[in-house]
């Protein structure tokens, strides 16, 4: 143990080196690397960033676990939040690249010419990213505690400091590189141990190839317990939950602000397409994953442990059932533990791999670093999303448009810091309620953001009243069926909270349509901006014709 | 600057248009088609998994990345085509965009 604690905090430490090594190379000197990295981030390494930035400690931690227990119905998370970048790259990335502003509220008010709108967008990205950010402030609390044996607020707070330190200082231009670093830390620390037990499962190292064959052994293994098997599609919920959470994912991750603001921060369209491509192959290695580990997770607890004495488990369970993470209990006294007895949490699955796998303390301790890049990415993306929408939405649009540059800078740092102290110490103590707002983030953003973009870029007659009619109505819908399904029993084809998004998304289309029409159209100019998002750069529309810079 | 013809600009709104209708017919296809029908397809088995979960853990994921990567470049060749060049792209974007 002592030894593993020093090999761990070495890892960790140097990771924080190396992140605050990169910030201070990259110190903002303008408003303009502070929130968009001066548009000069190339897309193979913003795709890493939007990688790191999208993927949290929920998805490095948690993701595998949920799909073990929940067998196929997991898998609504996989393609849900994949299938999110096609939305985002096809329909809305490069057009709101072109349009070029600072932040996603920003968009919103200036192509829909309303202040009201701009406020109402501010105040929702505020909201949702807060909420997101203290469950990425409090996993890397449990992490850092877990592994250093500190308590978990100890190890929240060293997360604070360092996101604090690192974000006001380099702004957005610091948060994308320390986030290709973070990347690289928690993709090769994910993809080692799956490596590693899947060669000694299966005598083949790629995962994603050999775990075919142990989930048809799973298969097996059910049928002989009589249990439901675990590849059989809509155990948990019905058919239409599994599609209504998919679309909530997907239309939720297009609609992120703290995604995609990561957007803005590449040179052209064209290296917004490019971006999204290398982003989700990128997410992809992780996700595409995640299910491997699930499999042989769920392999080795049925082989290993399910049907072992009780007193005569794997070594590796005992720190676990310490933890309370995983409860083994014989129930019936006859000595040997069975399937139905085991008792196991999400978190467990990635965590414990590397010890079941006996894979040894270094890279135990790259687990935890990569645990803690996952949560300290994230964060950071949320931070910058929240002092832009403080600093440059409120107060430069709204309260004082006169301010100077070195004002504004002044005012994002100071943002950042007090936003990430409030977190932090929300975190230390989350109200249970925390937990359940972040599991409804991406339903309240498919219900209010996810519309209001399409419609911005797609059509031009939309305007003002109607975005404001849309966001409102999208956002009570979406909290009216996620109470109305969670606290009063009520729901339609089966669709739980977790799904609202899509009864929220299309209210907000129809009531966005329906007040755009009733109202005033919106002037020409922004028609013509509208329309002038379908062409890239070089061209532009104006005056019902388009006009083509040359090449010099 | 020179106008560009009426006909011409429209012809590469379209073919984008298609292209983007196209791709996310297939997305769809392979995520909520194939969730829509997945007892029905669970009895074919391909490399050792029912084909409704490859989809849902594998094929999904990997037709959207490849999705992605065909439009970036197909994308390039069409701008190509229609005598748009990246390097004026970068030029005008980093002089027209608002940064206030």
């Amino acid at each position: 143990m002592d030894y593993q604690f020093f090999v761990s905090l070495l890892l960790i430490m140097a990771s924080f080196g190396l992140y605050i090594g990169i910030a201070l190379y990259n110190k903002a000197r303008a408003t303009s690397d502070f929130y968009v990295a001066n548009r000069s981030v190339p897309p193979v390494f913003n795709g890493m960033a939007i990688g790191a930035d999208w993927m949290s400690a929920a998805s490095f931690i948690g993701m595998a676990g949920t799909v073990m227990i929940m067998g196929y119905d997991g898998l609504a998370y996989i393609m849900g939040w994949t299938g999110g970048y096609l939305l985002l790259t096809f329909l809305l990335a490069p057009q709101l690249r072109k349009f070029g502003r600072y932040t996603v509220p920003e968009f919103i008010g200036d192509r829909y010419q309303s202040n009201a709108a701009r406020l109402i967008a501010a105040v929702a990205t505020i909201i949702i990213s807060f909420t997101y950010a203290i469950g990425q402030l409090s996993g890397s609390g449990v992490v850092i505690g877990r592994l250093l044996e500190v308590d978990a607020a100890i190890g929240t707070l060293i997360g604070v400091v360092l996101i604090a330190f690192y974000s006001a200082l380099g702004g957005m231009k610091g948060i994308t590189w320390t986030q290709v670093a973070q990347y690289l830390v928690l993709i090769i620390a994910y993809l080692i141990p799956v490596i590693f037990i899947a060669l000694q499962l299966t005598g083949n190292p790629v995962p994603w190839v050999s775990y075919g064959e142990i989930v048809g052994e799973l298969k097996a293994l059910d049928a002989e317990l009589a249990i439901s098997e675990y590849v059989v599609p809509f155990t948990e919920n019905t058919k239409w939950q599994f599609m209504a959470l998919m679309f909530t994912l997907m239309a939720g991750t297009a609609g992120l602000p703290h995604v995609i603001v990561r957007f803005y921060t590449v040179s052209t369209m064209k290296a917004a397409r490019w971006s999204g491509a290398w982003a989700l192959l990128f997410i992809g290695l992780l996700y595409l994953s995640a299910p491997a580990y699930a499999a042989f997770s769920r392999f080795i607890l049925m082989t290993e442990v399910a049907g072992s004495s009780i007193n005569n488990l794997p070594a590796w369970t005992t720190a676990w059932v310490d933890t309370g993470q995983l409860s083994v209990a014989d129930q019936n006294g006859d000595g040997i533990l069975q399937w139905g007895e085991l008792v196991i949490s999400n978190d467990i699955v990635v965590m414990a791999t590397p010890e079941i796998a006996n894979l040894g303390i270094f890279v135990i301790g790259l687990m935890a670093a990569g645990a803690m890049a996952a949560a300290l990415s994230t964060a950071g993306g949320l931070m910058i999303s929240i002092s832009a929408a403080l600093s440059h939405d409120i107060y430069y649009r709204s309260i004082n448009p006169n301010a100077s540059d070195k004002k504004r800078l002044l005012v994002g740092r100071w943002s950042i810091i007090i936003a990430t102290v409030v977190a932090g110490l929300v975190a230390l103590n989350p109200p249970g309620a925390i937990t359940q707002i972040v599991a409804w983030a991406f339903a309240l953003a498919s219900g209010s953001f996810f519309p209001a973009l399409i419609l911005g870029v797609w059509w031009k007659r939309s305007n003002g009243p109607g975005v404001i009619a849309g966001m409102l109505v999208g956002l009570s819908v979406t909290l009216g069926y996620i109470f109305a399904a969670k606290y009063g029993g009520f729901t339609i084809l089966g669709i739980i909270d977790t799904g609202a998004g899509v009864f929220g998304a299309a209210a907000a289309i129809i009531a966005n349509i329906v007040v755009s029409l009733l109202t005033k159209e919106p002037p020409q100019k922004i028609k013509e901006e509208v329309t002038d998002l379908r062409y890239p750069e070089q061209m532009t529309y104006k005056n019902g014709e388009v006009w083509i810079e040359e090449a010099d | 600057m020179k106008k560009v013809d009426k006909h011409v600009a429209d012809r590469y709104f379209r073919i984008r248009t298609i292209l983007t209708v196209i791709y996310l017919a297939i997305g769809f296809s392979v995520s909520f088609l194939v969730v829509f029908f997945a007892k029905e397809l669970s009895h074919i088995t391909i490399n050792g998994f029912p084909f409704h979960y490859f989809m849902g853990a594998q094929g999904a994921v990997l037709t959207f990345i490849i999705l992605l990567f065909i439009n970036a470049i197909v994308s390039d060749k069409i701008d190509e085509k229609f005598g748009i060049s990246h390097e004026r792209n970068e030029q005008i974007s980093s002089g027209k965009t608002l940064d206030h």
